[in-house]
């Protein structure tokens, strides 16, 4: 039996800056043309101010962990390897909230609150997945 | 018009809970519609409004209704069906109530059935995938299960108040003990707090005994006036008070995590009914998970934010304790149907019918209901011997 695979992003013609910014190395958002409200994940038009039009812009990648769950168990088989494994959910410093993987230190090294910096891991050619290491300047 | 008290609640049904193979979700909404119109002595004719929510199986399929109608030989003068997780049985018995109450139907039977444990398999996809392309994309991260959420939840509130585990143990233990006095429960043999420690991490923090539980079943609701109600066979229930709330934006809430709009829906019920917490003798709320009962104490006020966990330390919620909380087990120990059970638990409780398990002069019961990615909630305050 071959092990299932990862899934990678399904990359729409309204998300793909975002992805594309991943791959080229940079956290990239849509900041409201009107506002400045930064908003993530994509939508068409801005929560706040209802109006359309946005820029991709390029964020720090820091923030904090906001909150941290870890998985002893794969609900996808695809993750069966990697268990036990982290999922955060990030306070990034410009406001939005994102998910992602704290990489490197033991599940139980990550705590609530603690200063993270955005890594880009590539995961099939010309695809990056932005995860997070811990801040430590 | 203060829509308070001039709604009931006339009949209930509830298929049994479990493992029932060769079951559909068809099948168990139909059965539930039956024991339902039983109970209420009502005819088959009298049902004119059909409200349902379709099986998590199929969440999706909004055209429920309509098969539900054509199965049961019902042509309704006021129908839908509702996806909002497990909101939805609380929110489909408010609408229920409007309907009748403007004179836009009699008797309206709110409806589920969910074959979710031997039925058809639910795609795999990402935690909430079901809302599309971007929260399906989590999914890169390894956010699968449904205890996502909740753990994001607890880990949270862990984190800001201290909240233990031996404290979301109290939860789990507290509902066993009630689902061992109901004979109607899938899991009824006692646990300690040993046990909920000595079962495997699934989700951190979440241990096995942290978990619902996954079951086929179906429930159905019938609602119609309380004026009506006084003619029927059962003891009137009436639906005191009413609320919801919704975060339709997970990402751009900060305090998303906790559930505002829980503690929104419940004071909006309060309101209505002209009633507190200090009036509650019996709380059912929807227990996907351990720390979804901490919160909604906090929520409905029965004690202050972040004291959740001390709460039910010292067997508070359980039996003989000073608050009876999901007296049928809860979906962690009696089963699974979204909500339906909480809010018929709740109905039997005001009837005096609950058995063993039967609170004390029961007459003012609280319902609530969360669902999907901590969007949805519901409130009820169901009252019985005319209060």
């Amino acid at each position: 039996m071959t092990t299932p695979e990862k899934p990678i992003p399904t990359v729409t013609d309204e998300n793909r800056p975002f992805w594309d910014g991943c791959a080229a190395g940079e956290l990239r958002m849509q900041r409201c043309a009107s506002c400045s409200h930064v908003r993530y994940p994509v939508q068409p038009l801005c929560p706040k101010c209802l109006d359309d039009s946005a820029e991709w812009t390029a964020l720090s990648g820091r923030g904090e962990v906001f909150a941290k769950v870890i998985y002893q168990r794969a609900f996808n088989p695809a993750f069966a390897a990697d268990v036990p494994y982290n999922l955060v959910l990030v306070q990034l410093d410009e406001g939005p909230r994102m998910y992602g993987n704290v990489v490197g230190p033991a599940d139980d090294g990550i705590r609530v609150g603690a200063a993270v910096a955005v890594c880009f891991d590539e995961v099939a050619e010309g695809v990056s997945v932005p995860r997070f290491r811990l801040a430590t300047d | 018009m203060n829509p308070s008290r001039r709604a009931a609640i006339v009949g209930v049904g509830l298929t049994p809970q479990g493992k029932l193979p060769g079951s559909t979700n068809l099948s168990l909404e139909t059965d539930a519609f039956k024991t339902a119109l039983a109970d209420s002595g009502l005819a088959k004719d009298d049902i004119d409004g059909l409200l349902s929510e379709p099986g998590t199986t199929d969440m999706h399929w909004a055209l429920d209704y309509l098969r539900l109608g054509r199965a049961l030989g019902i042509n309704p003068k006021y129908t839908g069906s509702f996806a909002m997780g497990g909101a939805t049985a609380g929110n489909l018995v408010q609408l229920a109530a409007m309907a009748v109450t403007s004179g836009m139907a009699e008797y309206v039977a709110c409806c589920f059935g969910d074959a979710a444990k031997t039925g058809k398999r639910r795609p795999l996809q990402a935690a909430g995938g079901y809302l599309g392309v971007e929260t399906a994309n989590n999914g890169v991260w390894g956010a699968f299960g449904a205890a996502t959420w909740s753990a994001i939840t607890a880990s949270r509130h862990m984190a800001l108040y201290g909240t233990t585990d031996d404290q979301l143990g109290e939860v789990a233990v507290s509902a066993r003990a009630f689902a061992a006095m109901n004979p109607a429960a899938m899991m009824r043999n006692p646990i300690t707090l040993e046990d909920h420690h000595a079962s495997k991490m699934i989700v951190e923090p979440f241990r096995l005994l942290d978990c619902c539980l996954v079951s086929d079943g179906g429930a159905c609701v019938i609602v119609t006036t309380a004026e009506r109600a006084r003619d029927l066979r059962q003891p009137v229930i009436t639906i005191a008070g009413m609320g919801q709330g919704f975060i339709t934006q997970d990402h751009e809430c900060e305090e998303w995590w906790y559930g505002p709009h829980q503690k929104a829906a419940m004071d909006r019920a309060y309101a209505m009914a002209g009633l507190g917490p200090q009036d509650v003798d019996v709380a059912e709320l929807y227990d996907n998970f351990t720390i979804s009962t901490i919160l909604w104490l906090e929520h409905a006020g029965f004690c202050k934010v972040g004291e959740g966990g001390p709460f039910v330390q010292g067997g508070r919620i359980g039996p003989g304790g000073e608050l009876p909380v999901n007296t049928h087990g809860g979906h962690l120990s009696a089963g699974h149907p979204q909500g339906w059970w909480t809010l018929i638990e709740a109905v039997e409780q005001l009837r005096g019918a609950s058995g063993d398990r039967q609170a004390p002069d029961a007459e003012v019961a609280l319902v609530g209901g969360r669902g999907l990615v901590l969007n949805t909630a519901s409130a009820l305050l169901l009252t019985g011997g005319g209060r």
